[in-house]
């Protein structure tokens, strides 16, 4: 089905229904026709064989009866988990089984539904009457229960450890080149009646494999060779091609950004920009096509700082953000549990395809996730910050190298600069003070200390700033015992010439509460000056002032560079006890002023080496310190606790960090340092025996591929997900994929070479009445490509595709900032946009005008899989937007100049670029009967618009 | 009440007609239905709509019977002030410049509180119900014989875009279906050459929310709100300036040919037939959008009663703007439009609550503004729907994302934000008029009667389009998604 509707019932419950709907189709009807669901008054007929407790009866009380009749709850007192208990019965209708009298029993009354309000299991689904024949052949057997034999409660399968299953037999001998994948495809396929479809044709396979790998079509030539290679091992070689190619990366990398819902923006109402986070999505590209094992690549987006791959945590905080702040502390602390909350649920559902968020204000409903576990995961991210961090790199030996000349070079240019400016100040005389100058205003932080006074006030009086009103997040002052005496906290009481009217974030409280960072700043109401002052209660003996404009570094605009610092006596007069006329470069700083003092031939290689200077500074920088990106910051974190309801204000137990307990534990004490947490659930992530890893990244895959995951849910593995269409494949892929040291590509080839991709994606009668879907995969099912694939095949038709990988991305809007930051869409495009749209710079909200509308995600929920619309404003803008039509005239230009003017090789051209083929005759004809009455641009324009280009088939 | 379930979501009759028409059915499909189907006893399992993928936004049946089959949701952004406009309160006029008990340990968004402060417009009885409304929306207030009132909304959060978010998702994050999407995804429409769900953005710009106030989530990319108003057309729908009618048209046809050609191939994949009649929708819309679009053809006297021919300064320009879109939202709904959404007041252009109801700081000089924009555009768009007979099958909602302060704020001379009581008011089809449902306490600050969440206000709304907020549904990520989360109470006092 094309809506994003999937499977949802419990494994269980969905075998019954499984087996209801078989009993419906007609075509299987015969097979199945004793599975009528138990009706009033009759009960189903005894199993004519000799039942196992171990195999036929144990798996009916441990999926359907132990969760309430069994160690863990005992409802009216009745246990079936042990002989004793089972036999003895419950507090009612004691004893339950009478051994070799099932109609007598109980047991089968009550599952049978013969007995009104006593319907067993009351949860969940009826038994079967299958199931109930065999518990009543059960007991007219005598109900033999080995003495030591214990019911457990059963797991979800999805819970339950992968085992490799046996690779089926096929008995159809004549089926060459069979592969592990379509044995299973196949045995699934013939139990309902169906087989594979014929192969496809060469032309169609290569098409379809680059536009689902690559995201692009095959180059004419690619596909002329391909078609023609008489190599038997032509597909294992394009398959390799393929998946060596760089295209590969950026193709499967938009469907993981998908998953963890990465966008660049902060989303919700200012949605700023954030220019920095590309390097993540860089780094996602890089490692998948260099097959990092899939192991590592989670690890490193969990703890890339521990692992050296600092790109990595962008994962952490790929989501949205809500930086409006305000003094309300419910506001405040109910916005950090949504970060954390969104981090919790990403890492659940990305990596486990398990819904942890689900258990933030209770236990989770369908799967078992308590709500301490939620609680437990949180506190593992708990020390996660959504702000810039220095991205640190490997540097390979080159840049190594440079970094030991960059260190020599700049060691003796500064020498001879020293030299020139010593002579510079020798002719300048005493112009500048003799004293050596304390360093430059920073943002971070700045120190003034003086004699110690007393002093009843002190005023801050900024004269000049780097630019708008001057901001200051803290203004501290220490007296000789190191007290901090400015804190409102203490009794001070600031007071300032005039704050920024309209932010909440920035007040004039905020100067002294002790809070630093620009969300607890101050901001003047003046461009450029203005005061605050700070009166104690009391006299205070002060010797030592801090300030700053962001503590956290991340800002740097609005810095105070000339200002004065006085301070009140006890007699009321006022004093200077700081400035910044003893700071290098006060005012606005001129790093040549002391040229003026040389003479011309000094000044100009002076000028030179600074010049130089500067360059080597800024490389040197960036080799030693990194760039800045979004990535996350971490620190120690208080202690978590359990949030009653999910609400901050109502604290419970405190949880340790931790993982699902049902699934293991991480040993971590409650203060336990905040990077051992990330690494330890990392590690337990991916841990080879983990049940879920390996089978949810398996599924995605196939899900890529095929259109439909083998679990029509990719992101959820719990109760409420899909039921997996052939779970034997499914487990043999994971524990594949595992052995394989977690190669993606060795996974995608193992499918890319089989029977099973190369299917011709014709429908056939059989098949659509069966499966109209194809979720068995009688044929390859056709799909509708996604927004980034159309764009990206437009662009590569036209001949315009510009293929620059990496770096900061394009963007297909305006912005306008004022407060909050609006984005209109572009109308004309120069070739800078017209890169591979995984490099558009993804603003939360902001569809791309044209290509939006595709089901493109907003960057603003996880989405495990697109749903896939087809709509008439889909249909307008790829009929009427300037980008298509601009590209029509690209493509236009192209075959004129590669097909020349004749209509015939133009038609012919076009087809081979647009669908990878040749016209047939039809085509043809209508081709240029529209090329001749329309032109060439006309033409062009239909072909983007035919469903045959934006579908893979 | 006497609401029977449609006979389509009954198993039985599910399964027989199943019984003749199996062919063609998907496995995934039925196995993804066996939930809603395997037990019609429940009443508690979700109802997921099935989709026509070739025709999205086919008609389908509510659950039971409706009270309206249209809605028109009428959003002043910014926080409009509860008690400026229908929350009477006369202690707070009695005890105006005072503190109010409490008050001083309040911190609201921006901070600290001031005294009680009444409002800067007085009150006085309106309609022959005598509804005290404020001198700020008179001609609004000679329309209360209309309206039922709902004066105990609370909200979940105290900023714009989470707010926003909220009354027009019914989550505080961004990334979830509006009401509209919900809407159209359950019923689908009965106008095909419109678009079922239309979003009217003020003249001065988008909501602080933007696209989130209109966006289909995760619900199919079909569901979402078509964005456009009176002054800016709908982005590509316009033929190309430099392309001919003539060829516009055998282009078209010529798609459809290869199109058509190609499916012969495909017969019976329904997504490619989907996506050719995706294109005789879109030629359609050409045709209808701009013709609906089009208010110069209505006559003067009607631009003149909307305040349509409004002039002179921004102010009346702006008014004359957004008169215009409501002449626009009565054409769409005269056309069988499902949904529409028409907003008053955009994002923070030049400053909080100049151009939205966000009056922080001058209340009154900005709100003189925004009563003048809203005031007779919104009631003349109300009558016009009730003389044309639209309102018996139209609900009319007017609502906000939050209330404000019955306090001025410390130092200011406006109200903070206030999501603990606030006013929203509906009419037309389904809801008791005049009616006044639940109150403020004595200032105006808190929801102390008949307390009513947003949720509730959601659940509502769906009850009377015939929709059982508690089952329409749509699975993602793990969860049975519902507009109303896991919460709501049907408000069965106002329903008529």
């Amino acid at each position: 089905m094309l809506w994003n509707q999937s499977g949802v019932s419990g494994n269980a419950v969905c075998r019954w229904l499984t087996f209801m709907v078989l009993a419906l189709l007609p075509c299987v009807q015969s097979a199945r026709i004793s599975a009528q669901p138990v009706t009033h008054g009759e009960l189903p007929p005894a199993a004519k064989r000799l039942v196992d407790f171990k195999k036929d009866i144990e798996p009916i009380f441990s999926t359907h009866c132990v969760g309430c009749h069994g160690a863990d709850k005992q409802r009216s007192g009745f246990r079936l988990d042990d002989r004793a208990s089972a036999m003895k019965g419950g507090e009612n209708h004691a004893p339950a089984i009478h051994p070799n009298h099932s109609s007598e029993s109980p047991l089968i009354r009550f599952v049978a539904g013969l007995v009104p309000d006593m319907k067993m299991p009351q949860k969940g689904e009826a038994l079967n009457p299958e199931q109930i024949g065999l518990l009543r052949a059960w007991i007219d057997q005598g109900a033999q229960w080995p003495q030591d034999a214990k019911v457990a409660k059963r797991l979800h399968w999805s819970l339950r450890p992968v085992a490799r299953p046996d690779v089926p037999r096929i008995a159809n001998p004549t089926r060459k080149g069979i592969q592990p994948i379509d044995a299973f495809v196949l045995t699934q396929l013939r139990k309902n009646r169906l087989d594979f479809g014929d192969p496809a044709s060469r032309g169609a396979f290569i098409r379809r494999i680059y536009l689902v790998m690559h995201g692009l079509p095959p180059t004419p030539e690619e596909v002329r060779l391909f078609v023609n290679d008489p190599n038997p091992d032509a597909v294992s070689e394009l398959v390799d091609r393929v998946l060596a190619s760089n295209r590969y990366g950026e193709r499967w990398a938009r469907h993981w950004l998908d998953v963890v819902r990465f966008a660049e923006s902060n989303g919700f109402e200012t949605n700023h920009e954030r220019s920095n986070a590309y390097h993540y999505r860089d780094y996602v590209i890089q490692s998948l096509n260099e097959d990092k094992p899939y192991d590592r690549f989670v690890q490193e987006q969990i703890v890339g700082d521990y692992l050296g791959v600092d790109s990595g945590t962008g994962f952490l905080v790929a989501g949205a953000v809500d930086i409006v702040k305000s003094p309300d502390i419910n506001l405040t602390l109910m916005q950090r549990q949504d970060e954390l909350a969104d981090i919790v649920n990403t890492t659940g559902t990305a990596f486990l395809g398990l819904t942890l968020g689900c258990a933030r204000c209770h236990d989770h409903k369908f799967d078992p996730i308590s709500q301490k576990d939620f609680y437990a995961v949180q506190a593992v991210f708990a020390g996660v910050n959504f702000a810039d961090r220095p991205l640190r790199r490997k540097l390979n030996a080159a840049e190594k190298n440079e970094l030991v000349q960059l260190e020599k070079s700049r060691a003796s240019q500064s020498v001879d600069l020293a030299t020139l400016k010593q002579k510079a100040v020798a002719t300048q005389l005493s112009s500048v003070s003799k004293k050596s100058l304390r360093p430059q205003v920073n943002s971070r932080l700045n120190e003034e200390e003086f004699l110690s006074m007393e002093a009843t006030a002190v005023r801050f009086t900024i004269l000049a700033t780097t630019g708008a009103e001057p901001c200051i997040d803290e203004l501290e002052i220490f007296d000789s015992n190191g007290s901090n005496v400015a804190l409102a906290s203490v009794g001070t009481k600031p007071s300032a010439s005039g704050t920024l009217p309209g932010y909440a974030i920035h007040q004039l409280e905020h100067l002294n509460d002790g809070l630093t960072g620009n969300s607890k700043s101050w901001i003047s109401s003046t461009s450029g000056k203005g005061w605050v002052q700070l009166d104690f209660p009391a006299p205070r003996t002060i010797r030592r002032i801090v300030w700053s404009r962001d503590r956290s570094g991340q800002l740097t605009d609005r810095v105070v560079l000339d200002y004065r610092i006085t301070a009140q006596s006890k007699s009321g007069k006022w004093m200077e006890i700081a400035t910044s006329q003893d700071r290098e470069s006060s005012g606005k700083p001129d790093p040549k002023a002391f040229l003026k003092h040389l003479s011309e031939q000094e000044a100009k290689s002076a000028e030179e080496l600074l010049g130089q200077l500067q360059k080597l500074e800024a490389r040197f920088s960036e080799l030693s310190n990194g760039t800045s990106a979004w990535l996350g910051t971490f620190s120690q974190p208080k202690l978590t606790h359990r949030l009653y309801r999910g609400d901050p204000l109502q604290e419970r137990e405190v949880v340790a960090p931790g993982a699902v307990e049902v699934l293991g534990s991480l040993g971590l004490r409650e203060d336990e340092p905040e990077q051992q947490r990330r690494l330890k659930l990392a590690e337990w992530i991916v841990n080879p025996r983990h049940p879920l890893t390996a089978r949810v990244m398996v599924n995605r895959i196939w899900h890529y591929i095929f259109g439909t995951g083998i679990v029509d849910t990719p992101s959820d593995f719990g109760a409420n997900g899909g039921v997996p269409s052939n779970e034997a494949l499914l487990d043999w892929l994971a524990d594949e994929f595992v052995r394989s040291g977690w190669s993606i590509k060795h996974l995608q080839k193992l499918i890319l070479v089989s029977k099973t991709f190369a299917q011709s994606s014709s429908p056939r009668r059989d098949g659509m009445a069966i499966d109209a879907e194809a979720r068995l995969l009688w044929r390859f099912p056709p799909r509708r490509l996604e927004a980034e694939a159309i764009r990206d095949c437009i662009l590569a038709s036209s001949g315009a595709l510009d293929l620059r990988m990496g770096g900061p991305g394009f963007s297909l809007q305006i912005k306008e900032n004022d407060n909050v930051d609006r984005y209109f869409p572009k109308e004309n495009f120069s070739t800078n946009d017209f890169r591979r749209m995984i490099y558009l710079t993804r603003i939360r909200q902001q569809q791309d005008s044209v290509f939006g509308a595709f089901d493109c995600p907003s960057g603003n929920q996880v989405v495990p899989k697109r749903t896939r619309s087809n709509t008439p404003l889909q249909a307008l803008n790829l009929f009427n937007s300037n980008f298509v039509l601009e590209q029509s005239s690209l493509l236009s230009a192209r075959l004129l100049q590669t097909a020349g003017t004749q209509p015939k090789s133009q038609v012919s051209q076009a087809f081979h670029l647009i669908y990878g083929r040749e016209p047939d005759r039809f085509e043809h004809k209508a081709s240029i009967a529209m090329i001749r009455d329309h032109g060439l641009d006309a033409f062009c324009r239909a072909l983007f618009n035919t469903s045959e280009f934006i579908f893979v088939f | 009440m006497s609401e029977r379930i449609h006979p389509f979501l009954n198993r039985r009759a599910f399964l027989s007609h199943s019984a003749t028409a199996l062919s063609g059915m998907a496995l995934a499909q039925l196995l993804a239905r066996d939930r809603v189907l395997a037990a019609d006893v429940r009443t508690d399992i979700p109802i997921r709509p099935h989709i026509d993928p070739a025709n999205p936004n086919a008609l389908r049946p509510p659950h039971f019977k409706p009270r309206a089959k249209q809605v028109l949701m009428i959003f002043s952004a910014g926080g409009c002030s509860h008690l400026d406009t229908f929350d009477y309160k006369p202690e707070l006029i009695k005890r105006h410049g005072q503190p109010m008990p409490g008050g001083d340990k309040l911190v609201t968004f921006q901070g600290a509180q001031g005294l009680l402060t009444q409002s800067p417009w007085a009150f006085q009885p309106y309609g022959k119900c005598g509804k005290m409304v404020s001198d700020l929306v008179p001609r609004l207030g000679d329309l209360a014989d209309e309206m039922c009132f709902i004066h105990s909304l609370t909200g979940k959060t105290n900023t714009h875009g989470p707010g926003e978010n909220f009354m027009n998702t019914g989550f505080t994050l961004d990334g979830f279906p509006s009401i509209g999407a919900w809407t159209t995804y359950a019923l689908g429409s009965a106008t095909e050459n419109l678009p079922a769900y239309v979003a009217i953005p003020d003249p001065r710009g988008v909501p602080q929310s933007a696209g989130n106030c209109w966006n289909p989530g995760f619900l199919p990319a079909a569901f979402q709100g078509t964005d456009f108003n009176a002054i800016k057309p709908l982005r590509n729908l316009a033929r190309p300036a430099n392309i001919s009618a003539g060829k516009d048209r055998s282009t078209r046809e010529f798609i459809a040919q290869l199109n058509q050609h190609h499916l012969q191939n495909y017969r019976g994949d329904t997504e490619l037939a989907a996506r050719i009649s995706s294109y005789e929708l879109a030629a359609h819309m050409q045709l209808s959008v701009p013709e609906v679009s089009d208010i110069s053809t209505e006559p003067a006297h009607v631009l003149k009663m909307y305040g349509a021919d409004a002039a002179g300064n921004r102010t009346q320009e702006i008014k004359a703007g957004y008169a215009k879109n409501c002449i626009l939202a009565r054409r769409l709904i005269e056309k069988g439009v499902r949904f529409v959404q028409l907003f008053n007041g955009a994002y923070q252009v030049g400053g909080e609550g100049t151009s939205n109801w966000d009056g922080h700081k001058v209340l009154k000089d900005q709100y003189t503004v925004h009563g003048e924009v809203l005031d007779q555009p919104t009631a003349a768009l109300l009558s016009d729907l009730k003389q044309r007979g639209l309102l018996k099958d139209t609900l009319v909602v007017w609502c906000t994302e939050f209330g404000r302060m019955p306090t001025f704020q410390a130092g200011a001379s406006g109200r903070d934000h206030n999501p603990a009581g606030f006013t929203a008011w509906l009419a037309g089809a389904g809801v008791k008029a005049p009616y006044s449902y639940g109150a403020t306490d004595e200032f105006g600050y808190k929801s102390v009667d008949k307390v009513v969440t947003v949720y509730d206000f959601h659940a509502t709304i769906l009850q009377i389009l015939g929709l059982d907020h508690q089952r329409l549904s749509f699975y993602h990520n793990g969860i049975e998604r519902r507009l109303t989360d896991v919460h709501g109470e049907v408000l069965k006092d106002i329903l008529a």
